[in-house]
């Protein structure tokens, strides 16, 4: 099975992110970035896959600027087949879908692996914009997905609110992957160094054939702010039952929400 | 630009969400701003009947698909969403944001080459632009973006962050049923099973208020007082990913990244410290509560009124105290 993975880079979810002066941009800056929570999940699950079916081959790609190279290295080092860097400083989810799409149609994998979300943008549309631009089915959101050999349908479960569905999918097909019950593995240090020393092939825009048009961002930034910061409006002490008392009539009578 | 708006709406059981009016309400602000229509289209057994009373929402065109609920089709609905936007020439194609709304709207955009913003907290119009405000990287920064075509723009909307209320004005809300012949292309991905969770509790990422439970409470055992509040208040119990990880508690109820998004009225942390994955899910609730032993647990800046206690005495105290003014 030829099995491609899609990896963004973005801000690890412990770190801190501010506005940059001006207010039209994050402060990234000196924060550590990783590959994207979800897509370490979709990675994971690539490789799982192709240990269960011999033969398969895992081709990797990341569209963006410089950043894309410590997604493509990370995914090296832990053994993937391919990778392929698809330049395209900034562009934005509807631009990247796009460059992907243009990209993997001559690749003609059975199944592309993405995160249900980038943890940047948290804009879920990358997946099914992929999938409709290859004209091939999508699946959001699944936590399992099993292919039987030689089969050219695959069964994935997720879950949704009030249950958990299990859907079945014609191959080629599109999956954004939740977080699985397979922790993402970490590459070794072997790993590490020699993805250091591999060529990162890469494709532009032009060479794929999308104009630059399709590629404009599809929002305009207006400003980037911090949520409002909450002020704490009492701390309560004492003994259980007064708090719990004192707590009850705050919920009760001041904001009056039970 | 025309300013037309179609509003989705999923049905469960044969009826709207509780949060599915909300867009609705949003839909009539927005003709109120700059003109155009409301027209909805419901997905679902039971929408010829459901689309019946939507005129007193402002809605002028209530499509009804009566799609399956045991063999759903998730690109059937891409499809009736995007044939139907094209026939009302929506400008604006709004939904709830839940699981089944995140599987439609981005294929949805992409299809009619407009735009998608996720999980909105704000939405207007002004001169011919739309302007909205969304939570990205986890909720730590707001985007305030605008939108002016090409395309529609297709939103999920954050539930509970905007009211329901209806509308002054009355719509046609004229029914007009909609063909469901499936084709080859809709059932290239389908529903074969659908394992229903627990009964009898609100979903999550509806819910008003929400009960959660964190490595503190330190059990399997321990949650079910987690449980035990939440039946107390009606309201949905709630999960950190530390007690998941741990087995006190089924990952259904995860709140934060990995999780599930939440934005109730009301939520009750309890044993939760606050982890930025903790915080990305539930920072927008309108009223935070924390309880926790710790006095220095970050939950403490984020929360309005905070306990510093052990839930292992202060849970039972507020169940003793519901019970006695109940």
């Amino acid at each position: 099975m030829k099995i491609a993975v899609c990896l963004k880079l973005a801000p690890a979810s412990t770190a801190d992110i501010r506005v940059a002066p001006g207010g039209q941009e994050p402060l990234l800056t000196g924060v550590e970035m990783s590959v994207s929570f979800y897509d370490e999940y979709a990675l994971e699950t690539a490789l799982r896959l192709r240990e269960t079916s011999p033969g398969s081959t895992i081709h990797a790609l990341s569209v963006g600027g410089g950043e894309c190279v410590k997604c493509l290295q990370h995914a090296l080092a832990l053994g993937v087949d391919n990778v392929l860097h698809i330049q395209e400083p900034g562009a934005d989810a509807r631009a990247a879908a796009r460059l992907a799409a243009a990209a993997l149609r001559p690749l003609t994998p059975d199944l592309v692996l993405c995160g249900r979300q980038a943890t940047d943008d948290d804009l879920w549309f990358f997946p099914g914009a992929l999938g409709e631009w290859l004209d091939w089915p999508h699946l959001s959101a699944v936590f399992s997905l099993d292919v039987a050999p030689g089969k050219s349908a695959l069964k994935c479960r997720r879950r949704i609110e009030g249950g958990e569905q299990t859907l079945e999918a014609a191959l080629p097909v599109v999956i954004s992957c939740d977080r699985g019950p397979h922790e993402p593995r970490i590459p070794t240090l072997k790993g590490r160094l020699a993805s250091r020393k591999m060529l990162l092939p890469e494709r532009t825009a032009g060479g794929l054939g999308i104009a630059a048009r399709a590629l404009e961002p599809a929002l305009a930034t207006v400003r980037y702010a911090p949520p409002a910061q909450r002020t704490p409006k009492k701390v309560l002490s004492g003994a259980p039952s007064e708090t719990a008392a004192g707590l009850l009539r705050l919920l009760r009578h001041d904001e009056k929400i039970i | 630009m025309t300013g037309n708006v179609l509003v989705i709406i999923p049905l469960a059981g044969g009826r709207p969400k509780r949060t599915a009016f909300e867009p609705l309400t949003v839909a009539d602000s927005l003709v109120q701003q700059s003109g155009g229509e409301v027209s909805s289209l419901l997905l679902g057994p039971g929408a010829a009947q459901a689309a019946e009373s939507l005129g007193a929402w402002g809605v002028e065109r209530a499509y009804a698909a009566e799609v399956g609920a045991e063999d759903y089709a998730p690109l059937e609905w891409v499809r009736l969403i995007a044939e139907t936007a094209r026939a009302e020439n929506a400008a604006v194609i709004l939904l709830s944001a839940d699981s089944i709304a995140h599987d439609m709207a981005g294929r949805v955009a992409a299809r009619l080459e407009g735009a998608l913003a996720s999980d909105c907290v704000g939405l207007t119009r002004s001169e011919g632009r739309l302007r909205l405000i969304r939570p990205v990287f986890s909720g730590r920064l707001l985007l305030t973006a605008e939108f002016a075509g090409p395309g529609p723009l297709v939103a999920t909307l954050r539930p509970n962050a905007f009211a329901a209320a209806q509308p002054a004005r009355t719509g046609a809300g004229a029914v007009v049923p909609l063909a469901t012949r499936r084709n080859e292309k809709d059932l290239s991905v389908i529903m074969t099973e659908f394992a229903k969770a627990a009964a009898g509790r609100p979903g999550l990422t509806e819910a008003a208020i929400i009960v959660s439970g964190g490595r503190g409470v330190g059990s399997a055992e321990g949650f079910k007082l987690i449980l035990e509040l939440a039946d107390a208040l009606g309201a949905s119990p709630g999960a950190s990913r530390a007690a998941v990880d741990a087995g006190y508690a089924p990952h259904s109820l995860q709140v934060g990244q990995s999780g599930k998004t939440v934005n109730p009225a009301l939520y009750i942390a309890c044993g939760i410290s606050g982890s930025m994955q903790h915080l990305a899910g539930m920072r927008t609730s309108k009223c935070i509560v924390a309880i926790n032993r710790d006095p220095q647990a970050p939950i403490f800046r984020f929360a309005d009124y905070g306990i510093k206690g052990n839930l292992f005495e202060v849970v039972p105290a507020l169940l003793a105290e519901l019970k006695r003014k109940a």
